[in-house]
């Protein structure tokens, strides 16, 4: 299930940025040929680019493409390096809650003001908002997963695989 | 509690979280939610937490929203996807193949191309981390399944990567001329030949390099005809047009250096499906990296430019400068001075944060002593450049991990860039001693 | 003794720069040392997209919103934005200033952000400059690529320009490669990004400003402050339009004599090509009132006053000269 959503998130976050491209390209065919464009091309995408950044979290947690350095940490004992890799989701767990508390304060006062950006659509505030505190909230979902796994990994005794992540890209191409 | 303090305790709790393998978007996100919430706190003298909640949060999310909520940043995943497409689309083999045969003679020739490409691709990009992301995907796995090391083959794009700010366009030059009022295109130009020079060191560093050890690039063994040579040139004529035209589009007119990257992966996209070499799985799973990749870096951006919103609160920037401009050093000194705090704040904030929290205490401290804000403009950018490959937190050394992966540690990367960075400040030591190399362009024109 | 943070979005250069750093000296000065400002520049607390909620949350005690960002919760300031006839900025400085001090509604709706307003600041009358094209009247608008923003860059669209999405600070490779026909800007902005040297035709359309942009403070550290140091920081916002004015007026006349001696052809837009663009933008105040309508303000009586402040500081200024003239 989770797995499956992750994916899912992630082809949004694929689509968004064809989107995007697809809006800027055509915005500059419009102009060079025709001498015209598309309105409010800069605010839409703006919009998508949440789409595509935070969607992929939760997949970016799960494939373990945190980016890490393991100069010191790699000459530990293997125990010691585990408590190392559940305490690095245990921190990562604890920063993104000011993160998730402030996302949801900003999603629900974008939906209650109706603010909008101004411009020749005045497109509404609420959907990039409301997509950042989704995507916030299915990442920290996806770690919280991945500690207690790694933890229930570390009780049995066995060590953690920092190494294979699930791979989205080998799947099906 | 003292702000100054507080800063200091974060810069040394970043490093010790790092050391024991906190991912470094959290390390730095943490470190800095934590540190503001101490300011907060302590805004009155005594310990209230409970007011502090809401502008920690809000400083937190705002930094980390408006990072992304940005129309010019969709460069960044637009080349990383450009990057991914056009390897796919076989186009980026195809230059490799080229390369390969033309260079063959010439030891670490790959390497040097690889560099070569890079101050091509500044020429159309503003961004340093968009030339090290497309370049690095191009180039560092090529270089590694042709059995070059490890070292070398990741290390060149990252140091290549870093002449997108130097060449121009550049976002960084742009926000240097709007903290000084100084004439953005006088920087641009006086931005190219410090670039040339920065690009002949690397050149310079890669040949040595192979010299001393030919086992680290293999050279290509066996016969090549005149007309395998022809064959494998025509075979990239992709890349080549492309480059024309998205070169020819910025500097002609018809669309801008941000725009560039939309059309560039359209082309490219367009190329791949016409030749029959991209598919549409492989179109799509193109994506998927790119997504995965693109939100690997912005996170660690995001968590950085968090970090910078609370090293501003603490004050540490003018403290700093403070203590400089109380010593009323000569002018070698003070140079010598800012370059130490540059770098040293390189080791740790991202080029922009660096100018935000900076350049209004350095511009009137330099202007003090008469000296040429252009020519600062670009010993800053070169300062700020060289930031982006110094540990422990190094934008475009996480960059090219995230193209490469797990294969090359991230240490491996740094490890590599040592001798980059000793050309680098050679070249910086060249960029300060002669002002002219910087405004012999601009103020001849 | 308080030191008070105080974000801002923009570079600490620049005649905004020069406003906030005088309000910033006023504040010290009449409080006698008592408040002074750490003042963050170039967005590094936040980006101008999150000043409201970074003030109103207390990221920084006080900062400047730009309204343009904030259509919607910033409606009531918004009023200074508007495609009116309104091209001084001292004059228009002082009525919107009047207006937000005395009207219990917008405070009131301030303070339900947490927000308290001090002081006003304004980027100057729109005008637009152009390469390779000369906007004599309406008319020529039509088919030129203009980077145009806010109500002024929807109004010129309507006029059948095609808008092109780009920042001020583009604007010098745009207009040099052929990319844009005309950008819209102020005039002390055209030496700054050097303008003069790509463009050929300034055209002045003494039309309307950008002046929904000002000193806002969080309502709590507002509250919590004495009544004098209350008193310093609103007397300080209230001395802002007399210096930026004073400042704006000095480098726009500069800014516009620099580009006749440079040979560029610098145009004044005919009186009754004037009341077409300030037609043409009564869309846009038509949305505003529908916009301040919906928080359950009277838009037509708002305009009225404004219009009405318009009028006594015109003639303040007709009658007495500016203030630093006198
Ligand atoms: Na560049
Ligand atoms: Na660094």
């Amino acid at each position: 299930m989770l797995r499956w959503v992750e994916r899912f998130l992630l082809d949004l976050a694929a689509a968004a940025i064809v989107a995007l491209g697809l809006l800027i390209t055509a915005s500059v065919l419009l102009r060079i040929t025709l001498n015209s464009g598309i309105p409010d091309t800069v605010v839409m995408v703006a919009e998508l680019m949440v789409a595509a950044i935070i969607l992929p979290l939760a997949a970016t947690i799960a494939a373990r493409a945190n980016i890490v350095v393991e100069v010191l940490s790699q000459h530990f004992p293997g125990r010691v390096q585990d408590c190392l890799v559940i305490l690095g989701g245990v921190i990562g767990l604890l920063a993104l809650l000011p993160l998730l508390w402030a996302g949801y304060r900003e999603a629900a006062s974008a939906i209650e003001s109706g603010g909008f950006f101004f411009g020749q659509l005045n497109l509404p505030k609420w959907p990039g908002r409301v997509l950042f505190l989704f995507g916030l909230i299915v990442c920290w979902v996806r770690l919280l997963v991945q500690v207690v796994a790694d933890m229930r990994t570390f009780a049995r005794g066995e060590r953690i695989d920092t190494e294979t992540g699930t791979n989205y890209m080998q799947e099906e191409a | 509690m003292d702000g100054t303090l507080i800063g200091i305790v974060a810069f040394l709790a970043v490093i010790g979280l790092l050391a024991i393998r906190v991912p470094i978007a959290f390390a730095l996100a943490g470190v800095a939610a934590v540190g503001a919430f101490c300011i907060f706190a302590f805004r009155t003298g005594d310990f209230m937490p409970d007011r502090a909640i809401r502008p920690t949060s809000s400083l937190v999310f705002s930094n980390f929203f408006d990072l992304i909520h940005s129309y010019d940043l969709s460069m960044i995943p637009l080349f990383v996807a450009l990057g991914h497409i056009a390897y796919r689309a076989e186009i980026t083999t195809a230059i490799y193949h080229a390369a390969r045969v033309w260079l063959a003679k010439i030891p670490g020739g790959v390497a040097m191309a690889s560099v070569v490409g890079c101050g091509g691709f500044s020429a159309i990009s503003g961004s340093s981390i968009a030339c090290a992301s497309t370049m690095g995907r191009i180039c560092a796995p090529e270089m590694l399944s042709m059995g070059y090391d490890k070292r070398l083959a990741t290390a060149s794009v990252a140091a290549g990567g870093t002449l997108g700010s130097l060449i121009p366009p550049s976002v960084l030059f742009i926000i240097y001329g709007i903290f000084t009022e100084t004439s953005i295109s006088s920087l641009f130009l006086a931005g190219v030949l410090p670039g040339l020079l920065s690009l002949a060191g690397f050149l310079l560093v890669i040949w040595i390099w192979v010299r001393q050890k030919p086992g680290d690039a293999p050279a290509f063994t066996g016969e090549i005809t005149a007309a395998e040579r022809r064959q494998a040139a025509f075979a990239a004529w992709p890349a080549a047009a492309l480059f024309i035209v998205i070169v020819g589009g910025i500097y002609g007119g018809f669309f801008t250096a941000t725009e560039a990257a939309a059309i560039s992966v359209a082309l490219v996209t367009l190329t791949g499906f016409l030749q029959r070499k991209l598919t549409l799985a492989g179109f799509w799973a193109a994506l998927r990296e790119t997504g995965i990749q693109t939100t690997s870096i912005f996170l660690i951006a995001a968590a950085a430019k968090i970090f910078v919103a609370f090293i501003a609160l603490t004050g540490v920037a003018p403290a700093i400068v403070g203590a400089v401009t109380g010593a009323e050093p000569n002018v070698i000194v003070l140079m010598g001075a800012i370059a130490l705090i540059y770098l040293a704040l390189g080791m740790f904030l991202d080029p922009i944060g660096i100018m935000v929290l900076t350049l209004p205490l350095m511009v009137p401290l330099v202007e003090s002593y008469g000296l040429d804000l252009i020519w600062f403009g670009v010993v800053v950018i070169k300062l700020l450049e060289i930031g982006l490959i110094t540990p422990p937190v190094g934008l475009n050394v996480f960059v090219i991990s995230s193209v490469v992966g797990k294969s090359v540690p991230i240490d491996r990367i740094f490890s590599g860039l040592l001798r980059f960075l000793s050309i680098d400040i050679l070249v910086l030591i060249i960029i300060m001693a002669v002002p002219a190399l910087s405004l012999l362009i601009p103020y001849s024109v | 003794q308080t030191t008070l943070f105080f974000g801002e979005a923009g570079p600490n250069r620049g005649s905004r720069a020069d406003a906030i750093n005088y309000f910033a000296d006023q504040v010290e000065e009449i409080s006698e040392g008592d408040l002074s400002f750490d003042i963050q520049w170039g967005g590094a607390l936040f980006k101008a997209g999150a000043a409201r909620q970074g003030i109103a949350d207390g990221v920084a005690d006080a900062g400047t919103i730009i309204a343009v960002y904030f259509p919607q919760e910033m409606a009531a300031y918004g009023i200074a934005d508007l495609p009116i006839q309104n091209p001084d900025p001292w004059v228009g400085m002082k009525a919107t200033d009047e207006l937000m001090r005395s009207s219990d509604q917008i405070q009131q709706n301030l303070a339900d952000q947490n927000l308290v307003y001090i002081g006003t600041f304004t980027t100057s009358a729109v005008h637009i400059g152009c390469k390779g094209a000369t906007i004599n009247s309406v008319d020529d608008i039509e088919g030129l690529k203009v980077r145009g923003v806010g109500a002024y860059g929807n109004a010129f669209a309507d006029q059948g320009a095609n808008l092109v999405s780009m920042s001020i600070y583009d604007a010098y490779q745009g207009l040099d490669s052929g990319l844009i026909d005309c950008s819209q800007g102020y005039s002390y902005v055209v030496p700054a990004l050097q303008w003069q040297e790509v463009i050929d035709s300034y055209t002045l359309l003494n039309w309307g400003q950008v002046g929904a942009l000002g000193v806002f403070m969080n309502k709590d550290m507002f509250d919590s402050l004495s009544a004098d140091q209350q008193d310093a920081l609103m007397e300080a916002g209230r001395r802002i339009p007399d210096e930026l004015g004073r400042i704006l007026s000095t480098d726009n006349d500069a800014a516009v004599q620099m580009m006749r001696d440079q040979g560029i052809e610098v145009i004044e837009l005919p009186e009754e090509e004037r009341q077409k663009l300030v037609e043409a933008g009564s869309t846009y105040v038509d949305s505003w009132k529908e916009t301040v309508g919906g928080m359950g303000m009277d838009g037509d009586a708002m305009l009225t006053e404004y219009r009405s402040l318009i009028d006594k500081y015109t003639e303040e200024r007709d009658a007495q000269g500016y203030p630093w003239e006198r």
